[in-house]
């Protein structure tokens, strides 16, 4: 089968089970055998997996992606977990203003170190688990969890609390 | 799983019944060693003189590979060779017994006619 006819029924299937077999697919249809038969099939198929998608209607790319990575409880609970931190601290904030620091820090403080000191073995197991098998992906989703954490120690210090 | 019998080419005589359960071929093709989508197509023809569509080929192996029966391989160029892992193993016997059941007693009737 030529190229362009090979790219062209490739592109009938859905983006996501592209990213994944459309290289290897195209690579498949210009090797093989061309033809009203095979194209019908490539043509049939691309309908039914529109139709009926593999894994309800969306394919993982690469499990070392970056999207497929940082979909992992253990790249998403740190960031909740700073962000449910950042919220405590904004939230009084955005309803009775800037707070005067006081000598006991309350309970709003307890649950904000306890959130921000929690994430910590759970940003140690990611590290450790997923590091050495996709270090460039682990990276970025690291210096997302990162970023997570510096936004909400931000306004702590910006406030002085 | 999703049925793809439809699209099962039979080059022998495309009257004659033939048999077509792609995800099962691509196992029963993968069992004696890893291949990439040309040689599995190639290896099923001389198998069981069924040609697979390559849409047809790639339905079942989506599907194989997001049940963990069978998983990808480092990409030779652009070809991806896939082997099959030790649960499709163990589908492809339990398959295969079943169907060495059914043949049994398909023979036997045949036979008492």
């Amino acid at each position: 089968m030529n190229v362009t006819l090979a790219r062209l029924l490739t592109r009938l299937y859905p983006r996501a089970w592209r990213e994944r077999y459309g290289a290897e697919f195209e690579a498949l249809l210009v090797d093989g055998q061309g033809g009203l038969r095979a194209s019908t099939d490539v043509v049939w198929s691309a309908l039914c997996e529109r139709m009926h998608p593999t894994q309800g209607g969306k394919m993982d790319r690469d499990p070392r992606s970056f999207g497929a990575i940082v979909r992992h409880p253990s790249a998403l609970i740190p960031m909740a977990m700073s962000l449910i931190a950042l919220m405590l601290v904004l939230g009084p904030i955005a309803i009775y203003g800037p707070p005067v620091r006081e000598p006991d820090e309350g309970a709003m403080a307890h649950l904000w170190q306890i959130l921000m000191a929690g994430q910590l073995p759970v940003l140690a197991f990611f590290a450790i688990k997923w590091l050495p098998r996709a270090p460039k992906s682990t990276l970025a989703v690291l210096a997302l969890q990162a970023g997570a954490v510096l936004a909400a120690m931000a306004p702590v210090f910006y406030f002085n609390l | 799983m999703r049925s793809t019998r439809h699209v099962v080419i039979d080059e022998k005589d495309p009257e004659l019944g033939h048999y077509s359960d792609p995800p099962l071929l691509v196992l029963a093709s993968l069992s004696n060693g890893p291949k990439h989508g040309h040689a599995m197509i190639e290896d099923i023809l001389r198998l069981c003189g069924t040609r697979l569509g390559p849409g047809t080929l790639y339905g079942a192996i989506a599907r194989l590979e997001r049940q963990g029966w069978i998983e990808p391989l480092p990409a030779e160029e652009r070809r991806r060779p896939y082997r099959i892992t030790t649960e499709g193993l163990r589908v492809l016997r339990a398959r295969l017994a079943t169907l060495q059941q059914f043949i049994k007693a398909g023979v036997g009737r045949l036979g008492a006619l």
